[in-house]
């Protein structure tokens, strides 16, 4: 597959896995460690949203699934699907070093395991899930944070994982 | 294409084996088949989770060492689900510990 469609496709693909998979797993809710919980009124006191702060924090306090589908596209690419299951192991010990219970992270890698084995088949290389899953994290925590949070938390509103918190 | 090694059907039957030593083992053991609700924020450890994860992390990693020693690499899988299983039940607490609930912590 020509490199850019591939590497485009490979984007779109790892943000919606982790975002899906992070949302549905709550991490909008509830800041799982206490520098999330920074992070994410943080974001807020710069007019951002607080449950997509939230969600800013704890991806960036302890690996969830957008590490877990960097880990697996990166395990992928070295050992096949082995690989992937390996980065799955990983990074739920990972979770379990950072005090998170590991839900997100694991489910998030052998997620990416599959995605990845499945659009091998039309061409896309776990090279270009490995820029994509770069690029992907970039527009979330790289670019804006209080744009990027605002459309996290519209994002948990619609899965009903909007944060209690005030 | 991407392969999965030396013979592709016979490792996803050798991952699905350890994966159902693991649970079955681990039920049999009397741990929970589920974590307590809500399940995304539980600290349980049961028998869906993460007893698997450890199983077929561990197989794989044997997988890609190469070495599959006899009947294709099923025996090593029914052997990594009962370590599995053993370890979730007996060591886990002893290598992850659950983390100390702090006062003033997030609530």
């Amino acid at each position: 597959m020509d490199l850019i469609i591939g590497l485009i496709l490979a984007t779109v693909i790892s943000w919606l896995n982790f975002v899906i998979v992070d949302t549905f797993l709550g991490l909008p809710e509830a800041p799982g460690v206490k520098g999330a919980e920074t992070v994410g009124y943080s974001i807020k006191a710069r007019k951002g949203d607080l449950a997509g702060g939230f969600f800013q924090g704890n991806i960036l306090c302890s690996p969830d699934a957008s590490a877990g589908t960097l880990m697996a596209s990166i395990g992928f690419y070295i050992l096949g699907i082995q690989g992937g299951l390996i980065a799955a192991l990983l990074v739920y010990i990972g979770n379990r070093l950072c005090a998170d219970p590991g839900y997100a992270g694991t489910t998030g890698a052998l997620t990416m395991t599959l995605l990845i084995f499945i659009f091998s088949f039309i061409g896309i290389t776990p090279e270009m899930f490995i820029c994509g899953m770069v690029i992907a994290i970039f527009t979330i925590q790289g670019i804006h944070h209080p744009t990027s949070s605002r459309l996290i938390g519209k994002i948990a509103k619609s899965f009903g994982r909007y944060t209690k918190y005030e | 294409m991407i392969s999965m090694g030396a013979n592709g059907f016979q490792l996803l039957v050798n991952y699905i084996v350890a994966i159902l030593v693991a649970i079955v083992l681990s039920l049999v053991l009397r741990l929970p088949l589920l974590p307590e609700k809500p399940i995304r924020f539980s600290w349980t450890k049961s028998a869906l989770f993460p007893t698997p994860i450890f199983a077929i992390g561990i197989l794989a990693i044997f997988y890609s060492l190469n070495i599959f020693w006899i009947y294709d690499g099923l025996l090593i899988a029914i052997i990594v689900g009962v370590f599995a299983a053993l370890f979730v039940k007996y060591l886990f607490d002893y290598i992850f510990p659950n983390p100390p609930k702090l006062e003033g912590g997030s609530e």
